[in-house]
């Protein structure tokens, strides 16, 4: 761990302040049109409490499933676009390398 | 300025040098090594980020006190990615390639977004601020930028993985050779 330590509290100070004054800044957002806009329509996401009509282990299965389908889809994706975008700049230079 | 870079390091005798090799066919030399240690934190940030971003399957007292333990591992992957956060604006401005100024902005929107799933979280927290004979004020506001800010996470966590993507196929093939 000897990178971890390495001058670790003055590290961690920069980190927490920037951090904790990025916070703050970003609390002022309540006090947006914004914010009193949804205040004023209200907000509710999911069964209200109700337990839904599933198998109970399912309950615990399934928002680890959504977490990696949100993860990887976009992962998998991303890859395909640097490999397609990898793959255009190399013929291109092989095409300049011939006819120039 | 600190700098990982200008870190001490320690040059062993030869008799030194053999006992870590014998040391290392038993044991990942992992600490020793900056890309493995960040590898391995990165690994528990991974894990640590998935289960206190599932609060329908672990309740909402362990995702609460579990978030505020977060804070440990993600503290620790930008400790570890000190060099890269100290040089990162003075890279943007430089002459780089679109993806490396890609890669740049989108670290900084990952970690805006986090701060701003942590600060939301926080601030719509029904465990752990009561437990702390903290009184707070929910607001719809908090609720929606906190499920939105989390779930918007997750995808962008993916198209960061897949920017380092070589990285970790090396470093998992490197970790995964005995004695290495």
């Amino acid at each position: 761990m000897k990178y971890l330590q390495y001058r670790w509290k003055q590290r961690l100070f920069i980190v927490l302040l920037v951090s904790i004054t990025m916070s703050i800044l970003m609390m002022g957002l309540e006090l947006t049109d914004w914010a009193v806009n949804i205040n004023q329509t209200g907000y509710s996401h999911g069964n209200n409490g109700t337990k839904p009509n599933i198998p109970p282990i399912l309950m615990y299965v399934l928002p680890f499933i959504k977490e990696i389908i949100l993860i990887g889809v976009p992962l998998f994706l991303t890859l395909i676009w640097i490999k397609i975008v990898n793959k255009i700049k190399r013929m291109s230079s092989h095409n300049k390398t011939k006819h120039g | 300025m600190i700098s990982l870079s200008s870190m001490p390091v320690h040059i062993g005798t030869k008799k030194d040098n053999l006992n870590e090799q014998n040391k290392g066919k038993f044991m990942s030399d992992w600490k020793q090594n900056l890309h493995k240690t960040r590898y391995v934190m990165d690994a528990i940030l991974l894990i640590s980020f998935m289960l206190v971003s599932a609060p329908q399957a672990t309740g909402i007292a362990v995702h609460e006190w579990g978030s505020l333990l977060f804070i440990i591992p993600f503290s620790i992957h930008l400790l570890l990615h000190w060099d890269w956060i100290k040089n990162s604006a003075k890279h943007l401005i430089s002459n780089i390639s679109a993806r490396q100024r890609f890669n740049i902005i989108w670290d900084y929107a990952i970690y805006l977004m986090m701060l701003l799933a942590f600060v939301s979280g926080f601030l719509i927290s029904i465990s752990l601020f009561p437990a702390l004979n903290i009184e707070i004020d929910i607001q719809d506001f908090w609720s929606k930028v906190h499920h939105d800010s989390a779930t918007m996470l997750m995808p962008m966590l993916g198209i960061h993985l897949a920017l380092n993507w070589n990285w970790i196929v090396k470093l998992s093939k490197s970790m995964s050779q005995k004695g290495d």
